[in-house]
C-alpha cells in the first residue's frame, strides 16, 4: 500500500510564516516554527486524538471558538494563535483544574523532575490556585499488577493507559470507571491487570501516576543517566533506553524507532533487566574442579580452553545464540574455521539450510521490513504467534488491521493471540506447515492434484486453502509472509525453504512493500548467521569447502564420543534445542565443555568444564541484525561486573576480547584491540556489509538489503519455481492418541528465570487441549495431566482452549525445566493425574490490594546473600 | 387559534395502534415519499426549515443533505434519551403517538439511504420503550418496515435501545458510542455523525419530536409547513411547562407565540401571591432570564430567546417564583451536571465539581461574597473550553443566576455565615481542611 505522501503548506503561527506536512495536527505543526503547545492526552503513537484534556487549545482566525490544537490538521493559509490573552487564559484554567485534585506531593513523587504535568505547570500554569475545597481522595497506591502501581490521586484522566489497552495492545483491560469526577482508572472487576505490554502504560502515563514497580524509589532524574541500545531478549530487537544509576540499570524505556518498535516494549524487555544484576551473574572463571564449579583467573581459564581447543581442531563443534553478537559470531567462526579447521558450528536449533537456499532466503529483493507489516495490504502470519516469537510484531500487525485495513491472513496450527483480527484462520495439523506451502503453490500453479494432496497432509482442504489464497491476494499485491525459522526445523527443512520461496516466486513477493520476514528464534539468529556461522556457509554465505555438521549432528557426534569439545556461547541446548534426551547424553559424554555465559543455569552448572563469564547486553557493543536486516548497534551502558574485592580484569570482559585472546593462545592474532575494531573487519568480510560505519549506523541502525552494496553482493537474482513433492502426511488422532504440537512461551528465558518482578510471570508447563476432548478424558481446566509416547512423558496443568483443534495438544518447550523439547511431531497418550494444580497466582481477584498486601505478590526470589559491592536484590 | 400538528388528536383513543393511526391516514406519507426520489424528499425538509427540537436546533435538512450519497451502510438513530431536567415531551409524544415517530424515521431513513435504524431510549422510558416494540411489531407485521417496505425495493429494520441512565448518552456522539456498547462518552467532532458516525458510517441523528415533523412536512409540503411559526423558526413546538406554575404540562405551540401566553395563559402563572424570580427557557441548561415584562413580552422562538441572552434548547420552561432561594437552584443545577459530567475533559469534569463545592459551601455558610467571583471566573473558564457542551450546559444557567441575583448570592452567604454563627464575612478555609481549630492561640480575628 502507497505510503502517505507529505505535502508541503505554509501557516502562519504567532505571526511568522512556518512550512510544515499538510494534515499535520497543528501540536505537531507548531514545531516547525518553533512553538511548543503543550499537551497532555495527545500522544500521536496512540491514534486518533481525543481531545479530552484541553490543554492544547489555540485560536485559529475565522473560527470563533478555541480549538484543540491536538486534533485540528493544518491547512494551507491557516492562520494560529498561542500566544494570546484568550490562550493563555483557557491554558492557565486547564492546568488550574487538573490541580485542583491533585495532591502535589512532588517531593515524594518518583515522576518529579520527568513529569510533564510539572513542567506544564511551570510553564504554563497560573502559579497560584484559589481551590481551597477538599480534594478526592482514593486510597493509595494500589497494585495495579505485580509490575505497576497505582496513585490514581495522581491521575488526571488523561485516557492515555486506557486507549493504549483497548485500541493499542487490545487486551481490553484497562477502563474507566464512574464518571465525572469520580472516574478512575481501573480493571473492569479489580483484578491485576497482567498482559504482555502493560508496561508501556507506565511510560505512557503524563503524570506519577502509574509507576513501576521496580523503578519506584529508586533514583530522581538529577541522579541517572540515559544509554541507548538495543534489547537483545528476543528478535524483534526493540531499541531501548537504559536507566542508568552508579553503573547500574534501573529501568528499562522505549527509544522510539517507528522502522524497528514503534516506540513500544513488552514486559518481557521492559522488566527482565532485572537480570543484569543478580547473584545468578557469573562474574568470573570458573573451572570444574572435583566435580565442583571453582573460581580460577583469566589465564587458566583461557588456556584450559585453548589447549582442549587445540587438541580437538575438527573433533570441536560451537553453537551459539541470543545475546551474541555479530563480532562475536565473526570471529568465533574464524578462530574455528581457521584455526582449527574446524566447520562445526551452528546458530539454527533446527539445523542449516544448505547454502543455496540459505542465500535464496536473503535476497534482498524479497525482504519486507517491520513497516511493510502495517502497510501491506496482506499478510500471512505462516504458523508463529508473534506474541510468543516476536511481540512486538504482534502490535505491529494490529495496527495494520485496525489503522490501514490490512488483511490478515492466518495459517497456524496453534490458535494465535490474532485469530481475532484476522480476515481468515486455517488451522492445520502441528508441523505441516511445508505442506501447507505446498498446497499454495499447488493452488498458485493450479496443480489439482497437488493441491489436494497436500491441503489433506496438511490436514486442512483444497478449499480451505484457496479461501485463504483468495484472502491473501484479493486487496492487492503488497503481501508480506511473516514466518518462523521453526518452519526448517527437521529433516524435511530444505523442502520447507524449496516451498516458500516458491509461493514467494508465484505470488511476486520482490517489490517494495512485499516480501518475507523470518523470525529467527534466537535474538541475533541473523545477524550471527550472516557474520558466518553456520555449518553450510562463511561470512556473507560465503561457500566453504567442508561443511560441518549442524546442531542434530553434533549433539549425535557428541553423544557417540565423535566429537570431544563443545562451545557454547549464550546458549542452552537442554533448553532450546528439540531433543533433550540426546543432547543430555552429548553433554555428559563431551570431554569439555566451554560455556560462555552470563547467567548460572542449571547446564551450566551440570556440564560446563570451563565457564568465561558473559556480558550482558547492557555491557556489549558490537552490532546486530534485524529480521528485517537492519543492522543495529550494542552500545554499552555500565561497566562490567567484577567479583567482590577482586582486582580490575578479573571480572566479565567484552566477548570478542575473550575469543580474540584465546585465538591468539592458539597461535592466530586478529589483531582486534577494540570492539570497534572488530566491527570493521566483519563490514570487510561479509560482502554486503562492505562499507559500512559504526557512525553510519548509529541509533537508527541501516538496513543491509536496501543498500547498494547489497545489489553488488547478490547481483540480479531470479529463481524459477522447482517441482515440489507432497510431504508426508500429519499423524492421524485416534480414540486415545492426540496431534501434538509445541510452543515457546514469550516468558521462557533464562532472563526472566532470574528477575524478581517477573516471577510471576514464569512459565509452567500446560497441556492445552480443546473442551471437547478434555470431556472424553475427563479432564477439567487446571487438572494435572501427562501427555507423552515412547516413555518420554510431560507433565502439566490442563488448559481448556476452544480454539485448540479437537484432536490436538499443546505443550510449551523451551522452560527451565527438563519437560521442553521432547516431542517431534506425533502423536501422544494424554492421562488425568489428578485434580487441579496449584492455583494460579494471577486469578482474578476481586478489589486491587493495596501494595505489600497482595496476596499474589510475586514470590520472593530465592537468592544468596550477596557480599557488599556485588548485585543488589531488586524486590520491592 | 394556532395550527396544532400533534397535539390535535394526540388524545384519541387507541391511537398507539396501528389501525387507529392508519384510520387517520398513518403510514400514507410512507407510501408517497416510496414514490418519490430520495432527495426530493430532502428538498422538502430543507423547504420547510425545520430546525432540530433536541437542543442545539440545526436545520434537520441541512443535516439530511450532509451526508454522502451513494451505497454504504448509513444509519438514522432517532434520540429518544430525553434526560434535561424539565423536558418530558418525547415521552408523551411516543407512548400517544408511537407510530407517527416511526413513519417519520421511516421517511428520514428512505430519504439519506439508511436501511438500519435506531430509536437510544432513555432507561427509565420503560413504558414508552414496551409501546414502540409493540408498535414496531405491528409495522414490520404490515409492511411498513423489514423486508421491501411496503412493496417497494427499499429494506428497513428498526431497533429500540435502551439506555443505562446518563444524560450524557443523550449528547449525540456519547449515544453513538453507547449504541455501539462503549462507555457513553462524547467523541472529537469532526468528524461529524454526518461523515462518520455509528459503526464509523455516516448517521443522521435527530430528535423524536423532529422527526414526528418529517411526515406533516411531508404531507403539506416544505413551503407550506414553513408558514407555521416565524420565518426562522418554523412550525409548532411541543412546549414543558414545569416548576412554579399552575397548570404544569406539555403544550404545543406554534414558534414565535408570546412567551407570557404560554406560562401564563396555558400554564395559569405561578401560585397565588407569587411571582416569578426566573425562568429557563429551554431546560436546564439554557441560561435564566429574569421574569420581568420585557422577557415575558418575548416571541417564543429560536432567535427571540437567542437575542434576550438564552436559547430555547429542548423547550422546557422551568418557572422559578420568589418562594425559591437562587442559591438553592444554582446548587440543585449543578449538582446535576456534576453528576452527569462524563469525566472526559477537564474543565467540565474539575469545574463542576468545583462549582457545586463552592455552593455548598455557601449554603454551610462557610463562604464570603469574593467566592460569588472566583464561581463566576470557573465558569467562564468552562465556557467554550470543553469537549461537548454539558460543561457549558452547568456553566451557562450558573455565571446567569450570578449575574442577575448577585445582591441574593451575597445576602443568602451572610443569612447562612449568621447562621452558623461565624460572624462577618472574611475569608476563611473550609473547617476539615484547616486542621484543628488554633484561633484561641491567637488574637483571634472573629471568626
Ligand atoms: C449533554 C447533552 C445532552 C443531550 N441530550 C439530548 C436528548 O436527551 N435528546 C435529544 O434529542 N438531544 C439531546 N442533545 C442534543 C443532541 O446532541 C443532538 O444535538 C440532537 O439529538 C440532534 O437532534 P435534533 O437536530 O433533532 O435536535 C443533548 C446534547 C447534549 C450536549
Ligand atoms: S493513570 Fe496516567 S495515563 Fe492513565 S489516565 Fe491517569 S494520568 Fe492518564
Ligand atoms: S519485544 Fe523483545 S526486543 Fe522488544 S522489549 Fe520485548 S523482549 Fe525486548
Ligand atoms: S464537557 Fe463534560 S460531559 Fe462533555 S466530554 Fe467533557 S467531561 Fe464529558
Ligand atoms: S492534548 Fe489536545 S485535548 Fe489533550
Amino acid at each position: 500500500m502507497p505510503r502517505p505522501e507529505i505535502n508541503w503548506i505554509t501557516f502562519s503561527i504567532d505571526g511568522r510564516e512556518v512550512k510544515a506536512p499538510e494534515n499535520a495536527m497543528l501540536v505537531d505543526a507548531a514545531k516547525y516554527g518553533d512553538v511548543e503547545i503543550p499537551v497532555f492526552c495527545y500522544e500521536p503513537k496512540l491514534g486518533q486524538p481525543v481531545g479530552a484534556c484541553r490543554m492544547c487549545l489555540v485560536e485559529i482566525e475565522g473560527i470563533p471558538k478555541l480549538q484543540t490544537g491536538c486534533s485540528t490538521p493544518v491547512k494551507d493559509g491557516m492562520v494560529v494563535h498561542t500566544q494570546t490573552e484568550r490562550v493563555h487564559d483557557a491554558q492557565r484554567a486547564v492546568v488550574e483544574f487538573l490541580l485542583i485534585n491533585h495532591p502535589l506531593d512532588c517531593p515524594v513523587c518518583d515522576k518529579g523532575g520527568e513529569c510533564p504535568l510539572q513542567d506544564i505547570t511551570y510553564g504554563w500554569g497560573p502559579g497560584t490556585s484559589r481551590y481551597i475545597e477538599p480534594k478526592r481522595h482514593f486510597v493509595k497506591p494500589l497494585e495495579l499488577s505485580p509490575l505497576i502501581a497505582i496513585d490514581r490521586e495522581r491521575c488526571i484522566l488523561c485516557y492515555r493507559c486506557v486507549r493504549f489497552s483497548q485500541e493499542i495492545s487490545e487486551d481490553y483491560q484497562l477502563i474507566l470507571n464512574e464518571r465525572g469526577a469520580h472516574s478512575f482508572v481501573a480493571t473492569f472487576d479489580g483484578h491485576p491487570y497482567v498482559a504482555p505490554f502493560t508496561g508501556n502504560i507506565v511510560e505512557l502515563c503524563p503524570v506519577g501516576a502509574l509507576i513501576s514497580r521496580s523503578y519506584r524509589f529508586r533514583a530522581r532524574p538529577w541522579d541517572i543517566e540515559g544509554a541507548g541500545t538495543v534489547c537483545t531478549l528476543c528478535p524483534s530487537q526493540c531499541n531501548v533506553d537504559l536507566t542508568v544509576r552508579d553503573d547500574r540499570v534501573l529501568r528499562v524505556s522505549a527509544r522510539d524507532n517507528d522502522e524497528v518498535d514503534d516506540g513500544w516494549l513488552c514486559d518481557k524487555g521492559r522488566f527482565a533487566f532485572q537480570h543484569i544484576h543478580v547473584d545468578e551473574r557469573i562474574t568470573e572463571p570458573l573451572m570444574r574442579q572435583d566435580g565442583k564449579l571453582v573460581p580460577v583467573d583469566w589465564d587458566t581459564a583461557l588456556t584450559a580452553a585453548a589447549q582442549a581447543l587445540g587438541e580437538a581442531g575438527p573433533r570441536a563443534a560451537a553453537i551459539a545464540d541470543g545475546e551474541t553478537t555479530n563480532e562475536e559470531a565473526f570471529l568465533l567462526q574464524r578462530l574455528f574455521r581457521e584455526r582449527l579447521d574446524c566447520g562445526n558450528l551452528s546458530a539454527r536449533p533446527g539445523g542449516d539450510l544448505p547454502l543455496p537456499l540459505a542465500r535464496g532466503l536473503a535476497d534482498p529483493a524479497l525482504q519486507a521490513t517491520v513497516p511493510d507489516l502495517e502497510f501491506a495490504h496482506a499478510v500471512l502470519l505462516l504458523d508463529c504467534d508473534p506474541i510468543d516469537d516476536a511481540p512486538i510484531f504482534d502490535l505491529r500487525l494490529r495496527k495494520g488491521v485496525r489503522r490501514r485495513d490490512m488483511n490478515l491472513v492466518v495459517a497456524s496450527a496453534r490458535p494465535t493471540a490474532l485469530d481475532a483480527n484476522a480476515t481468515t484462520v486455517l488451522r492445520h495439523a502441528p508441523g505441516t506447515a511445508e505442506a501447507l506451502l505446498v498446497a499454495l503453490d499447488a493452488a498458485l500453479s493450479d496443480d489439482r492434484g497437488n493441491l489436494g494432496g497436500a491441503a489433506s497432509a496438511a490436514g486442512s482442504s483444497a478449499q480451505a486453502v484457496q479461501d485463504l489464497l483468495e484472502d491473501l491476494t484479493s486487496a492487492g499485491g503488497d503481501i508480506v509472509i511473516l514466518y518462523s525459522e521453526r518452519l526448517f526445523g527437521g529433516p524435511r527443512g530444505p523442502q520447507a525453504a524449496e516451498a516458500l520461496l516458491n509461493v514467494a516466486n508465484r505470488l511476486n513477493l520482490t517489490g517494495e512493500g512485499a516480501g518475507l520476514l523470518e523470525i529467527p528464534i534466537g535474538a541475533n539468529g541473523r545477524g550471527v548467521r550472516e557474520a558466518g556461522f553456520a555449518a553450510t556457509h562463511g561470512p556473507g554465505f560465503a561457500p566453504v569447502a567442508n561443511p560441518g555438521l549442524a546442531t542434530h549432528g553434533i549433539a549425535e557426534a557428541l553423544a557417540e564420543g565423535q566429537l570431544s569439545t563443545l562451545y557454547l556461547l549464550h546458549t542452552d541446548p537442554l533448553r532450546h534445542m528439540s531433543d533433550g534426551e540426546l543432547w543430555e547424553r552429548a553433554l555428559s559424554s563431551a570431554q569439555t565443555v566451554i560455556a560462555h555465559e552470563s547467567l548460572m543455569t542449571e547446564t551450566v552448572a551440570t556440564h560446563a568444564d570451563i565457564v568465561f563469564p558473559g556480558e550482558a547486553y547492557a555491557e556489549k557493543e558490537g552490532t546486530l541484525v534485524h529480521p528485517d536486516g537492519r543492522v543495529q548497534r550494542l552500545r554499552r551502558a555500565i561497566g562490567h561486573p567484577t567479583p567482590f574485592n577482586r582486582h580490575p580484569g578479573s571480572g566479565v570482559r567484552a566477548g570478542w576480547q575473550v575469543i580474540s585472546d584465546l585465538a591468539k593462545l592458539l597461535g592466530l592474532d586478529f589483531g582486534v584491540f577494540a570492539g570497534s575494531m572488530a566491527s570493521q573487519q566483519l563490514f570487510a568480510a561479509v560482502p554486503f556489509f562492505n562499507g559500512l560505519t559504526l557512525d553510519e549506523i548509529g541509533g537508527r541502525g541501516v538496513r543491509w538489503p536496501a543498500r547498494e552494496a547489497a545489489r553488488l553482493a547478490f547481483g540480479e537474482t531470479s529463481r524459477e519455481p522447482v517441482a515440489l513433492d507432497v510431504p508426508p502426511a500429519a499423524a492421524v488422532p485416534s480414540e486415545d492418541a492426540l496431534r501434538v504440537g509445541t510452543f515457546r512461551p514469550l516468558w521462557s528465558s533464562k532472563e526472566v528465570d532470574v528477575s524478581p518482578i517477573l516471577q510471576y510471570a514464569r512459565p509452567t508447563q500446560v497441556v492445552e487441549l480443546s473442551p471437547v476432548d478434555a470431556e472424553r478424558f475427563g479432564v477439567a481446566d487446571g487438572d494435572k495431566v501427562e501427555v507423552g509416547v515412547n516413555g518420554t512423558q510431560v507433565q502439566g496443568a490442563a488448559k481448556l482452549r476452544h480454539a485448540v483443534p479437537e484432536g490436538t495438544v499443546f505443550v510449551a518447550e523451551g522452560l527451565s525445566d527438563a519437560s521442553s523439547s521432547l516431542f517431534n511431531y506425533g502423536t501422544v497418550q494424554l492421562r488425568r493425574l489428578g485434580g487441579s494444580a496449584e492455583e494460579s497466582p494471577i486469578n482474578p481477584i476481586i478489589g486491587m490490594p493495596a501494595i505489600g498486601e497482595s496476596p499474589f505478590n510475586p514470590p520472593r526470589h530465592e537468592l544468596r546473600e550477596s557480599p557488599p559491592g556485588t548485585a543488589p536484590r531488586m524486590n520491592e | 387559534m394556532s395550527t396544532l400538528l400533534f397535539y390535535d388528536e394526540i388524545d384519541k383513543p387507541g391511537l398507539a395502534s396501528l389501525s387507529t393511526y392508519h384510520d387517520i391516514g398513518g403510514y400514507s406519507m410512507l407510501r408517497k415519499a416510496l414514490d418519490m426520489e430520495p432527495q426530493a424528499i430532502i428538498e422538502q425538509l430543507l423547504a420547510s426549515n425545520v430546525r432540530g427540537r433536541g437542543g442545539a436546533g440545526f436545520a434537520m435538512g441541512r443535516k439530511a443533505s450532509f451526508l454522502p450519497k451513494g451505497d454504504m451502510d448509513k444509519y438514522l438513530v432517532c434520540n429518544a434519551d430525553e434526560s434535561e431536567p424539565g423536558t418530558f415531551k418525547d415521552r408523551e409524544l411516543m407512548q400517544k403517538n408511537p407510530h407517527l415517530l416511526i413513519e417519520g424515521m421511516a421517511i428520514a431513513s428512505y430519504a439519506i439511504g439508511a436501511s438500519r435504524a435506531y430509536i437510544f431510549i432513555r432507561g427509565e422510558y420503560m413504558h414508552q420503550a414496551d409501546v414502540l416494540d409493540a408498535a414496531i411489531a405491528e409495522a414490520r407485521e404490515a409492511g411498513f418496515l423489514g423486508d421491501r417496505v411496503m412493496g417497494s425495493d427499499y429494506s428497513l429494520e428498526l431497533w429500540v435501545h435502551r439506555g443505562a441512565g446518563a444524560y450524557i448518552c443523550g449528547e449525540e456522539t456519547a449515544l453513538l458510542d453507547a449504541l455501539e456498547g462503549k462507555r457513553g462518552n462524547p467523541r472529537l467532532k469532526p468528524p461529524f455523525p454526518a461523515i462518520e458516525g455509528l459503526y464509523q458510517g455516516p448517521t443522521l441523528i435527530n430528535n423524536v419530536e423532529t422527526l414526528m415533523n418529517v411526515p406533516h412536512i411531508l404531507r403539506m409540503g416544505g413551503e407550506k409547513f414553513a408558514e407555521i411559526g416565524t420565518s426562522g423558526s418554523t412550525g409548532t413546538k411541543v412546549v414543558c411547562v414545569s416548576g412554579c406554575v399552575r397548570r404544569p404540562g406539555n403544550y404545543e405551540v406554534e414558534l414565535g407565540t408570546p412567551t407570557r401566553d404560554i406560562i401564563y395563559g396555558l400554564a395559569g402563572g405561578p401560585p397565588e401571591g407569587r411571582k416569578i424570580k426566573c425562568w429557563f427557557p429551554g431546560g436546564s441548561s439554557a441560561p435564566v432570564l429574569p421574569g420581568t415584562d420585557e422577557y415575558m413580552d418575548l416571541p417564543f422562538d429560536f432567535e427571540s430567546i437567542a437575542e434576550a441572552g438564552s436559547m430555547l434548547g429542548s423547550a422546557a420552561i422551568i418557572i422559578v417564583d420568589d418562594s425559591v432561594p437562587i442559591v438553592d437552584v444554582a446548587l440543585k443545577t449543578a449538582k446535576f451536571y456534576r453528576h452527569e459530567s462524563c469525566g472526559k475533559c477537564t474543565p467540565c469534569r474539575e469545574g463542576t465539581n468545583w462549582t457545586v463545592k463552592m455552593l455548598e459551601r455557601i449554603e454551610n455558610g462557610q463562604a464570603t461574597p469574593m467566592d460569588l467571583d472566583i464561581m463566576a471566573s470557573v465558569c467562564d473558564q468552562i465556557l467554550g473550553n470543553c469537549l461537548c457542551v454539558l460543561g457549558d450546559a452547568m456553566a451557562m444557567p450558573i455565571s446567569s443566576m450570578i449575574k442577575h441575583f448577585r445582591e441574593e448570592f451575597e445576602e443568602h452567604i451572610e443569612m447562612a455565615r449568621e447562621r452558623n454563627g461565624l460572624g462577618a464575612a472574611i475569608p476563611v478555609m473550609n473547617r476539615d481542611e484547616r486542621g484543628p481549630d488554633r484561633s484561641a492561640e491567637y488574637s483571634a480575628v472573629g471568626h
